[in-house]
């Protein structure tokens, strides 16, 4: 993938990286021990439990064969005065005993690695990210697809607790475990150890190049797979194109190809992972060869006792070779968290760019007085994140100055209007004023005080927003009303709702203001959705109101239906209004016509027809109709 | 901003019993590797005796040479058991291999299937059907039908003979304490049978209660503008911190139930440990049995009962499979609601005598639900050339015109007639490679511009799409992009503005130099210097040809030859734009609704 070789070339260092994912261990250390404690008693206590096995073998052989019972690693002496049943008894209750109790530990362990892990672990660092997603500022998701960011909050961040959990735990106890039997197995018999565990290194060097080697091949499996269900995905919703020109058959070609992609690409995959599997089970086998072998013909001479030494052993040797798959398991991790740690440090050590001063001048209630001072904006120095390709032309193509010296004064109560083409500066202009963006020259006032210096919260909840395509949460109408403001009373919200003229509608939906958007048949109307956001926007009562193009995904013929709704919204309210129809640049007390970033000219409606200029054409072209309107009438 | 959601795919079940029909068909797909398949079904006998019989002959070997003394048998003997391990890790390959093989190839049958299905249906069947189900149906439903080819039959096969070549052995060692073995598989079995359905059952809630964690993060990023507008970051991140809390009980309970499981098996084989060493060191001691046979029962105990656990997750895996399968039969066998009449000809191309194609509506009434019609005896005809615009409030039966014209529904009662022939007498593809298609998304596939625009005539080459972007006068705003012609456009056009989005379409449908141009125009406003190029490229692009306009834009009403105003399914006015508005009636008084919002 193209993204995260990028992010490899760029950013922190492995070294960097990997300290502060262990400063984010440290956090846990008390419940990472007390696991890591769990698992060093459970280990013991196997290791108990096998060699009773053993021990009772050699009881009853020594019982049968009448032969020397050799002194056991336990120290556990089997009384000769008992009887058998008793002895073996004790050695069943033993092993039982054992086993219950590793039951149950097993069990506590199981469940606090995933208290861990899941309550804690995930939870805290979802939250994190989620809360600073929260507080970016809007270039950030400018530059960012929506896909990229969810994936970062949801698989990066267990990516990311996997070097938790999977790699230092996981190593830990491997370190652990394999410390412990080797000691065991070596105070058993030194030689043995040795030859049995002479293949070992081999399996493991062999089964972490072949995880490092196998990881890009099944990533590019699913970029594959991913490709070909975006064929199938655009297929669907691109159907009456793809119906319209008869081209059923070059379409099904496409995604066969993709379809076959994926196909092609396993066949390599499956040839690696049958050839690394039968090797890994032969170079085990080995091991129980040796064991037979060199282990048999010590048994024979007398030097290794049978069910203590031999059968024991090999139940080792079977712990041993579960651990070849731990080894595959830690490198795949410490590579995939490395790869979620990227990108979700990016985020949490995104800058907020936007913050209150911590003076900040505290103004619950604004007037509405706004004035641009020589503003000027540039997009420079992006914070994008590194690892999102799609962003590159984007940037690219905004990294220059996008609004020059900007002078503008606003009284209360004033409406303004902006014209111009797309990418002259109008929404930026307008985002400006509750700082989603701050200005990169000159100053912005509000009420005479720089907003920069005003408290964040403050100047947001003065200003009253609807976008083009106003953003609807799928819950209640109600609830969707009073989104500013949580604790709306119903009255409030019916209140609002009138001022926008939605309150008629709403009461004809199933349930009224209870009714849940989103959905199926709950679907509303450009022009509805436009007036339940501007109802969202007056519950607020704010001084200043920013309208950024309301009607320009509504039909015409029901675009009348908002403008009584906006006249009533912006009486009163020191308005911004981006505009592209004379109809509604006509209602402003003053129009600014805005290219390449500049006002080019700004006057009233009757003013601006006077002169010649951008402003006269556009208005020309429209009047055609209204002229024509006005000889049919 | 809890997010309420409705469970979607509700009707969808989990589980469904084992079918042989569906087994006996899903296997009919892997005829490409039938040869594999055959030898596959030898390899897993083989490997099912091979398995057991390697701890057996390791258990032989303690049994006889080692507790016997004998150096020279046990060199023969760890010879044969190095020659048997050669031969069962070389079959493996095999085996592994056919078995991934088999799986791939089944699941890319079953995905073209599918597709090939889609493609024949009529577009009432994408109305009906979401896209986000026809995607499981390739993605996850395709992915359990693989687990189970390669694995569930073959796996289950392995496991079967390991258990039973294990009890014969043990039968043959010593019967009594085979039974004491055997005592204890029942209760093995139902311990796991009872903790793998709870399993599934919690970890589809799990996945449940994720879901709407990522729902709800996928509408805080898109409402971001909003939420910061509004101030409502503390709020929505206490209310996700809930709703994650909310998933990691149901992680954690899962946790609980699998953390149960896996000591409880262990526990099991440990208990059978602990009887072997009770009863069968008792009946060795009593010389009912020989040591070397004790020590085989100890190794091979764990070859009889791993096999239960494995088979378990096997056959909870086919039967998911088999509700996988089934879902995706349902859909490669969707029957069409209509198909081309098997009789139907080809749609003549006249040209250059005629470049328009005549279009007649008769009395046409039609319906999409044929109970509640949304046209009723709609009659007009367009001359060839002619533009006609369809007007009328959302909901009136524009959209229903165009779908008829271009074939996508069939009318109900009356006929349609393209150049004088009943268009149920036409093959579809015929009439669509002399159509032209700008629908009102303005709908761009992955893929360059370049691409988008061919994709009415693939065949064309980049100078054709050049010369046909320069009739529209359009090739300096596409060259003008990053990379020109050459810029990659996402889903849905991503990075391209709406009136380039339009323009794409329009050069689209101008290389296909259609005879019928059908255009369902795009109800966001442009800016004002966009919109006059769009003005002008279209007036080209219709120059000559029968089109149909779902109009939007009162300049390209102005220019219709006739304009068809609608109301609730029916014709209420025809003439053109002059002679309407003389009349003073509905269109009238739409058009005054219409021009106060561009005029005012």
């Amino acid at each position: 993938m193209p993204a995260t070789a990028a992010a490899t070339a760029a950013g922190p260092s492995n070294g960097a990286l990997i300290l502060r994912l262990f400063r984010l261990a440290w956090r846990y250390r008390l419940r990472c021990l007390a696991v890591l404690g769990i698992q060093l008693v459970l280990l013991s206590m196997g290791i108990f439990g096998l060699s009773f096995t053993g021990i009772g073998i050699d009881y009853i052989q020594h019982k049968v064969a009448q032969t020397p019972l050799a002194p056991n690693k336990l120290r556990l002496h089997l009384p000769e005065a008992w009887p058998v049943w008793q002895v073996l008894a004790l050695l069943a209750g033993l092993i039982l005993g054992l086993a219950v109790c590793r039951a149950v530990l097993n069990y506590v362990y199981g469940v606090m690695v995933n208290i861990l892990v899941q309550r804690h672990l995930v939870v805290d660092m979802r939250g994190e990210v989620y809360e600073k997603l929260q507080r970016l500022s809007f270039r950030f998701f400018d530059l960012n697809t929506t896909g990229s960011i969810i994936t970062r909050v949801t698989s990066d961040v267990q990516n990311v607790r996997m070097f938790v959990d999977q790699v230092l735990i996981q190593s830990l106890i491997m370190v652990i475990s394999l410390t412990v039997y080797v000691i065991y197995m070596a105070s058993l018999s030194p030689g043995l150890t040795l030859a049995c565990l002479a293949t070992t290194p081999v399996l493991w060097i062999l089964s972490a190049a072949f995880s490092r080697r196998i990881q890009p091949e099944y990533a590019r499996n699913r970029e594959l797979a991913e490709v070909m269900v975006q064929r199938l995905s655009e297929s669907v919703q691109g159907i009456a194109v793809t119906k319209g020109f008869g081209r059923e058959e070059e379409n099904r070609a496409e995604f066969d190809r993709a379809n076959d992609a994926v196909l092609a690409q396993q066949r390599s995959i499956f040839w690696r992972v049958s050839l690394f599997s039968p090797t890994v089970g032969f170079l085990t086998r080995i091991n129980m060869m040796v064991l037979l072998g060199y282990g048999g013909a010590l048994v024979i001479r007398g030097q290794l006792p049978l069910g203590a030494g031999l059968v024991v052993f090999a139940g080792l040797l079977e712990q041993f070779s579960g651990q070849v798959n731990n080894v595959a398991n830690i490198v795949n991790s410490v590579q995939q968290s490395l790869i979620g740690a990227r990108r979700v440090f990016e985020i949490l050590d995104a800058p907020v760019e936007v913050r209150s001063a911590p003076d900040a001048i505290r103004r619950p209630k604004l007037e509405g007085a706004v004035r641009f001072e020589q503003v000027s904006f540039a997009y420079r120095g992006l914070p994008g994140l590194r690892s999102s390709p799609d962003l590159s032309e984007a940037a690219g193509a905004r990294a220059d100055r996008v609004l020059h010296e900007i002078d503008l004064e606003v009284k209360p109560g004033q409406c303004v209007a902006i014209l111009g083409a797309t990418g002259a500066g109008k929404s930026v202009l307008m985002g400006l004023i509750p700082r989603f963006y701050d200005v990169t020259g000159g100053r912005l006032l509000v009420d005479g005080i720089d907003v920069r210096r005003l408290h964040l919260d403050d100047l947001r909840r003065n200003i009253g927003l609807v976008f083009q395509e106003s953003f609807l949460f799928s819950n209640t109408v109600a609830a969707n009303i009073a989104f500013g403001h949580p604790g709306a009373t119903p009255a409030a919200i019916e209140r609002a709702a009138r001022i926008a003229a939605a309150h008629d509608f709403i009461l004809k939906l199933p349930k009224g203001y209870d009714t849940v958007l989103g959905e199926s048949g709950n679907t509303l109307s450009g022009g509805q959705r436009q007036r339940l956001a501007i109802a969202r926007a007056v519950l607020l009562e704010p001084a200043i109101l920013l309208l950024d193009d309301p009607t320009a995904a509504i039909d015409s013929e029901t675009e009348h239906e908002i403008f009584e709704a906006l006249d009533r919204a912006i009486a009163g309210r020191t308005t911004f209004i981006v505009a592209h129809r004379l109809s509604t640049l006509r209602r402003a007390d003053r129009i600014i016509v805005m290219d390449g970033g500049r006002i080019v000219q700004q006057g009233t409606h009757a003013e601006l027809m006077r002169v010649p200029g951008p402003y006269l054409r556009v208005a020309r072209l429209q009047l055609v109709d209204g002229r024509e309107l006005e000889g049919a009438a | 901003m809890l997010v309420h959601r409705t469970r979607e795919d509700e009707d969808d079940e989990q589980f469904r019993p084992l079918s042989w029909g569906l087994i006996r068909r899903l296997f009919a797909y892997s005829a490409p590797v039938r040869p594999k398949v055959r030898r596959l079904v030898v390899l897993t006998v083989i490997r099912s005796i091979q398995l057991p019989a390697l701890t057996w002959v390791a258990a032989l070997v303690i049994k006889g040479p080692i507790t016997g003394g004998r150096i020279a048998g046990l060199g023969l003997g760890v010879l044969g058991y190095g020659l048997l391990a050669i031969s069962t890790d070389g079959l493996f390959h095999f085996r592994q291999r056919y078995a991934l093989e088999i799986g791939e190839t089944v699941v890319n049958r079953l995905r073209a299937a599918i597709f090939a299905s889609l493609l024949r249906q009529p577009m009432s069947f994408f109305h009906r059907m979401r896209l986000g189900r026809i995607i499981s149906r390739v993605t996850s439903d395709v992915e359990a039908v693989r687990a189970a080819m390669q694995d569930v039959l073959f796996v289950s096969v392995v496991q079967f003979g390991q258990m039973i070549f294990t009890a014969a052995v043990m039968l043959w060692c010593d019967w009594v304490m085979f039974l004491v073995v055997l005592a204890m598989a029942p209760v093995l079995a139902l311990v796991n049978n009872h903790f793998r359905m709870k399993l599934s059952r919690l970890s589809r809630a799990s996945q449940e209660s994720f879901s709407r964690v990522t729902a709800t993060l996928a509408e805080s990023v898109n409402g971001i503008r909003v939420t910061q507008g509004f101030v409502r970051q503390e709020v929505n991140a206490g209310l996700f911190r809930g709703l994650l809390a909310d998933h990691s009980n149901y992680n954690i309970a899962l946790a609980r139930t699998s953390a149960i499981l896996t000591p409880l098996l262990e526990l099991n084989s440990q208990f059978f440990v602990a009887i072997l060493l009770l009863v069968g060191g008792w009946r060795v001691f009593h010389g009912a049995m020989a040591i070397g046979d004790l020590i085989t029962f100890f190794l091979l105990a764990n070859m009889f009962f791993a096999p239960f656990a494995i088979i378990g997750n096997q056959y909870n895996q086919a039967l998911i499979a088999m509700a996988g399968a089934e879902r995706v039969f349902q859909l490669v066998d969707a029957e069409p609601d209509w198909v081309d009449d098997p009789a139907a000809g080809d749609l003549p191309d006249p040209r250059p005598a005629a470049a328009g194609a005549r279009v007649e509506f008769r009395d046409v009434t039609f319906g999409y639900n044929p109970a509640l019609p949304v046209l009723h005896g709609i009659s007009f005809t367009a001359e060839p050339g002619q533009s006609v615009a369809l007007v009328g409030h959302t909901g009136s039966g524009k959209s229903s015109i165009i779908n008829l014209v271009a074939k996508f529904y069939l009318p109900g009662a009356g006929e349609v007639r393209i150049d004088g022939r009943e268009i149920r007498g036409l093959r579809s593809l015929s009439l669509h490679r002399q159509m032209g298609m700008v629908p009102q998304q303005n709908f761009l596939f992955g893929g360059s511009v370049l691409d988008n625009i061919r994709l009415s005539r693939p065949e064309a080459g980049e100078e054709e799409v050049r010369a046909c972007a320069a009739r529209l006068d359009c090739l300096d705003l596409f060259e003008a992009l990053p990379r020109g012609l050459r810029t990659e456009v996402g889903e849905r056009g991503a990075g391209l503005s709406v009136g380039q989005r339009q323009l794409v379409c329009f050069a689209r449908a101008l290389l296909a130099d259609p005879r019928i141009v059908i255009l369902d125009e795009a109800t966001s406003s442009v800016d004002a210097l966009t919109e006059a190029r769009l003005q002008k490229a279209l007036e080209v692009l219709l120059a000559g040809r029968t089109s149909f306009i779902v109009a939007h834009r009162l300049s390209t009403i102005r220019h219709a030859d006739v304009v068809l105003v609608l109301d609730a399914g029916r014709i209420v006015e025809r003439g053109t734009h002059p002679e309407l508005l003389a009349a003073g009636g509905h269109y009238a008084a739409l058009y005054r609704q219409f021009a106060q919002g561009a005029a005012g």
